[in-house]
This record gives structure tokens, sequence and C-alpha cells, in this order.
């Protein structure tokens, strides 16, 4: 049965309120493991605030983090589930309303594009002028209409590195440049630890929504050995959270591989997300 | 663990060693990319006066305000990190933020007797610990204009001083 178009925007509102403020059940397990495990007092001081934090804004509904994020979308359709222009737009709707609710950081620029470029267009007072990026859409097993709400951070935005990697016909090359590529990342991250969100395709575009769709199907407790490796090997890097050393700079690697080419080259994208992230929450509009 | 108190002494930052755990409480200034250009360029041509507030033993934490709390940025993203050897010429005792400084930058708070902190980016938590917040300079600079605002035990650990960084 469909829903109307105002269930549509109080559902992604609340979702949206959830997405920014909440972590999964599975994190939060990640995180206290990793509390166990961590041997150096600054390290495990640091996850103890970042799980206390994540409980505090839970708690109050209120942001995980003062950057609060820019709404990416991920829309699952079953086999019978129609989405319209309205459906869009409900959607549309519910993020506005969401931003405002959960407040989001005012953050958006205002003016033409060399304004919006060199921020001389000012700031948006209203936390709803954070537009959200183009919505990506994917085919489901199940007949609903699933919707994945992903708040994005600067941070990482400005440590992820999406580029071509000569694989030589050898898996292990590419892994050895994603670590290379991630241990950079978190290094200069300063919001450790991370989650790395990987994604593998033919073109900047499709590794892009391979490492988005990383963080929609990643689970911290179901990890595959490519993930496990990674996890690893960064962790042995000695970067720890905020960079203050110790045995935890990555919790979890979520991969995704899409088609790939005949071709010696594989375009891979590595978001080395900070700890609060994957801020993700899922609802069905049908 | 060591608790300071704005405006920080000569004393309480020359005893500050790399990785002590302190907290900070009382006003403490806050900008960022935007806005410390701007700043800098005031005390330059010597009109700090007009800031709002006394900025010899402040902190300067690398945050915007906004509704949605306050959290740190990375300090080492241009516009911030440039400025914190002017900052601390000018009387900066504590810059607060993230992320590892490069060497120019670690030797120049050591000549000025300042250092750098870095403080977790637990917003939720931070948001209880904040009781009043105001608008100093640059209002049309919105979340990123130079902000006063009152903290009470602000955590954070040292992470460059006399030059040294925990980063190393």
């Amino acid at each position: 049965m469909s829903k109307s178009y105002d269930e549509i925007v109080s559902l992604v509102c609340d979702t949206l309120v959830d997405a920014g403020s909440t972590f999964r059940e599975d994190k939060k397990e990640a995180y206290k493991k990793a509390i166990e495990k961590e041997t150096n007092d600054k390290a495990r001081w640091v996850l103890e605030q970042i799980l206390e934090n994540a409980e505090a804004a839970e708690e109050n509904k209120s942001p995980l983090c003062d950057d609060s994020g820019i709404p990416h979308l991920l829309l699952e359709v079953g086999e019978d589930t129609p989405v319209t222009g309205k459906t869009l737009d409900a959607i549309r709707e519910g993020i506005v309303r969401g931003l405002r609710k959960l407040p989001g950081r005012p953050m958006g620029i205002m003016g033409g594009d060399s304004e919006r470029i060199d921020q001389s267009g000012g700031l948006d007072p209203d936390s709803a002028g954070v537009a959200p990026a183009p919505i990506l859409l994917r085919r489901c097993e199940e007949n609903v209409l699933r919707l994945h709400i992903l708040m994005f951070g600067g941070g990482p935005a400005i440590r992820a590195k999406t580029y071509r990697v000569f694989h030589k016909h050898n898996t292990q090359v590419v892994l050895d440049e994603i670590v290379s590529w991630a241990t950079q990342g978190v290094k200069e991250l300063g919001c450790s630890p991370c989650t790395l969100a990987v994604g593998i395709g033919r073109s900047h575009f499709e590794a892009t929504a391979m490492m988005l769709q990383a963080q929609a199907d990643g689970r911290y407790d179901v990890q595959s050995e490519m993930e496990e490796e990674i996890t690893r090997r960064v962790n042995e890097a000695d970067i720890g959270p905020l960079g203050l050393h110790g045995n935890t700079s990555v919790i979890a690697t979520f991969l995704k591989v899409g088609p790939q080419r005949a071709s010696g080259v594989r375009i891979v994208c590595v978001r080395p997300t900070c700890c609060f992230e994957p801020r993700i929450a899922t609802v069905e509009l049908s | 663990m060591k608790d300071l108190t704005t405006p920080i002494s000569e004393e309480d930052i020359a005893s500050l060693q790399v990785g002590d755990t302190v907290t900070i409480s009382g006003y403490i200034l806050c900008g960022r990319d935007a806005v410390l250009p701007k700043v800098i360029k005031m005390i330059e041509e010597g009109r700090a006066g007009e800031l709002g507030a006394d900025i010899k033993g402040q902190v300067i934490f690398h945050t915007a305000v906004s509704p949605a709390g306050v959290g740190p940025t990375s300090s080492n993203k241009l516009e911030i990190e440039s400025s914190i050897a002017p900052l601390s010429a000018a009387g900066i005792k504590l810059h607060l933020g993230k992320g590892a400084l490069h060497e120019e930058t670690i030797a120049a708070l050591d000549t000025y007797n300042s250092v750098y902190a870095v403080i977790p980016p637990v917003t939720a938590l931070l948001g209880k610990k904040t009781t009043e917040q105001k608008v100093l300079a640059f209002p049309e600079l919105g979340m990123e204009a130079l902000h006063l605002i009152k903290v009470d035990k602000y955590p954070a650990i040292i992470g460059a001083a006399h030059g040294r960084s925990i980063y190393e």
C-alpha cells in the first residue's frame, strides 16, 4: 500500500534526524569492542568520549557532530513500487524539514556559480539551505520503496581520493594502493577512527556510487577477507583515534566492487569516513 | 589533569607538556577559515581593540558556532594553520582544534610560548558544557563569524608545545 505525500515527508524528516544523531547497533558494538582492545590510554579515552557523545546525541536527537553533513540519498525500488515526480518532491520536502528539525548546520552558500565557489554570496541562515546531493537509485529484491539517508561531512571529503589503479592482473596490487591511500587519508583526517568506504568501478562516477552503496550495505559484524586485510594493515600504522596513536585507526572497511571492464585499469574511490560516519538511517516509503 | 581558565597565564602555558590532558573553562573565542584572516588583518592594522574582546591570554577554538553546536574543524586547513603564528604573536595562548600541524607552525608556537590542543569532536557533549555565546565581529559570516562562548571544562589533550608534537 503506497504512502501519502504527507506520510512520506514525515518519514523522511524523522529518518534524516536519526541519520544525523544515531549510531546503528552494530556500530555501538564495534566501538565497545575497540575500547576493550585498545591499549593506549589516550586512544581509549577518545573512543569512550565518541561513544558517550553518540549516546547523548541519540537521547537528545541532536547532531553527532557540528558538521551535520550534506544529505546523500540512495533510493531502492522494488518490482511494483512506482516512483513519481511527486514522490521525489515529498522526499525533498522531508529533507528540508529534517534539516530544520535536527537542526543541521546552516552552511549552504548563496549566489551564482562564481559566488558559490568563492563563498562571496554569503551563507543561507536556514539549515534547509543545504541542498541534498543527486539521488542514487537502484533496484531491490523486496517489493518496497526504501530510502537510505547518509550525511556526508567535510573532513572525509577533503581526504577522499578517486583515481585509477593499474592492477597488473593482481588484486593485491589494488589492495596495496587502497591501503596506501587510506593510511595517508586517515593520518590527515584528524577525526579518526575511520570506517573506510571503498568503491571500485569503471568510471569515477561508478566508483563513487559504489563507495556510497558500500556505506549503505556494509556491516561492522560482517567483514570480508579483503575488508579485514585493509582494516588490519591501516591499523598497523599506529595513527589511532584523533591521530594520537593507538591500535584503533580504523573500525572497519566497507568495500563494494562493481562490474569491471576488460582493461588494465580499475577506478578506485576511497573515502576515510570520520568517527561518526557512516551517519545513515533507512526507511521504507511504500 | 590540569584545569585551565581564561585568560591563561604565561606560567600555565610554560608548564604544559605534549600529551597532558587538560580542561578549559571561561570565555573563549571561536573562529575558522573565513574569519581568521580578517582578524589577523585587523590586528596588523592596529585595530585589535575593535574585536570586542582582549585576545591576550585567550583561547581560539577552530569551530563554527551554529544551531548544530560546536566541534573542531581541521586546524591544518590553509587559512586556519596560517593564522596560528600571527595570533600567537598577538597574545593567543592556546589554539584548540584537531589534526597534525606542520613543523614551522609548531616552532612558531614555541617562539611565542603558545600551545595547540586537540579536542574530540563530541558536539553533543560540548553542548552541555557551553553556557553562553555571542557574535563578536563579522556577523555577515554567519556561523563562521568571530564568536565568544563561555565553556565549562572542555576536555582536551595538548598536541603541540615547546617544539614537540604528539603526532611525531
